[in-house]
């Protein structure tokens, strides 16, 4: 985990840096049980450890989405639009 | 319900059964992902795959994925897979096991379906112990390493999975990690797409048994470990025996294309009577 100051709270503030880009990564609060590994093996350090012990997305403009996150997430708990899957279909139509 | 869903929401009962049961950071997941992601990119119907397990962490899987699924006994994941496969031959059979599950109590059946090249899958998770029992030692655990069952060191050897099925006589045997997702993907869905007996073996962390006795750290610091601690084929034959010793190779070790039980036994059907022909 970081020594670094709590972002989760502050998502917005950085959201607003970049002219409103929509962040690439989803993480779900209700299946995360922070295990940190999406935090630790993000290449450009996108997410960090949140004081709930839930990873966050803190820095969506530095999100190439590679989608090592969701791929390595246990939990199922990342999504990254524009879709993960390597032919770039879309999949998942609506709720089930 | 999140606004977006995540990609593999199609395959998964997500509604009912998460978020799973797995430890925070237990590799089982990512080798579930990777699974479905195989299975994805192959473009099959759910109702085609039939996934069977026996017991263990890694034999709760077919509770999570929405195909057609089999939660068996102890170490007969096998045994009933092989018994779907030959009623209904059109079943797409993936056998799910942990390294105890496989190796230890169902380890007759495994060297029997490797040996008869029966048409299914088998993808072995080895986590080194029996994570959901407490984590006593299983077969594939190394020598010295410490268990609950083993708190001055293992002093048995150690299965190796790939080795084992490959001398049983598998068509298709490889090794991967979770830490090399993308490597695994490919890894499954080459198995999944060939014929006759494939072995994948998934080397995944078990953070809360086999890296708490070994002092192996979370789930970040077993997950380094996979990934400083495996060396590809090419790189075990290139770099200097120092540089490789003590490490794991990864990679598909055995690809044949050999006849599978199922053919042989629709040949036998033909030769005996001729009038069972369909």
């Amino acid at each position: 985990m970081s020594e670094k100051p709590i972002k989760g709270q502050t998502k917005e503030e950085h959201c607003d840096t970049e002219e409103e880009k929509k962040p690439a990564v989803h993480i779900f609060p209700e299946w995360c049980k922070g295990c940190g590994i999406c935090v630790a093996f993000c290449p450009k350090q996108v997410l960090e450890m949140g004081r709930d012990q839930k990873a966050h997305v803190v820095y969506p403009e530095r999100c190439i989405e590679c989608a090592l996150c969701a791929r390595r997430c246990p939990e199922f708990a990342v999504y990254v639009s524009g879709d993960d899957i390597k032919e770039g279909k879309k999949k998942n139509g609506g709720e089930k | 319900m999140p606004a977006r869903l995540p990609y593999a929401y199609k395959y998964l009962r997500a509604k009912k059964k998460f978020p799973h049961v797995w430890c925070p950071g237990c590799g089982i997941g990512i080798v579930m992902g990777s699974i479905i992601r195989a299975i994805d990119s192959l473009g099959w119907e759910l109702d085609d795959i039939l996934m069977v397990s026996g017991i263990g962490c890694t034999s709760r899987m077919p509770v999570y994925v929405d195909f057609n699924t089999l939660h068996t006994t102890h170490g007969r994941a096998l045994a009933f897979g092989t018994g779907a496969k030959m009623a209904n031959p059109n079943l797409k059979v993936l056998a799910v096991m942990g390294d105890g599950d496989s190796m230890a109590i169902g380890g007759n059946h495994i060297i029997h379906a490797a040996r008869r090249n029966m048409d299914i899958t088998a993808i072995i998770v080895n986590n080194n112990n029996y994570g959901m029992t407490g984590g006593q030692f299983s077969p594939t655990t190394p020598q010295g390493a410490r268990t609950s069952t083993t708190p001055y060191g293992m002093i048995e050897p150690d299965f190796d999975i790939c080795k084992l099925t490959e001398a049983a006589g598998a068509n298709y045997v490889a090794r991967g990690d979770v830490y090399h997702v993308v490597e695994l993907d490919g890894l499954f869905k080459k198995a999944l797409s060939g014929s006759g007996f494939r072995v994948v073996e998934a080397m995944a962390p078990c953070p809360t048994n086999f890296g708490r006795a070994n002092r192996q750290g979370d789930a970040v610091n077993m997950m380094e470990l996979l990934r400083d601690e495996t060396i590809t084929i090419a790189q075990s034959a290139k770099l200097p025996r120092e540089k490789t010793e003590g490490k794991t190779v990864r990679g598909i070790f055995v690809d044949k294309n050999e006849i599978g039980y199922l053919e042989r036994y629709q040949a036998l059907c033909d030769r005996v009577s001729p009038e069972v022909k369909k």
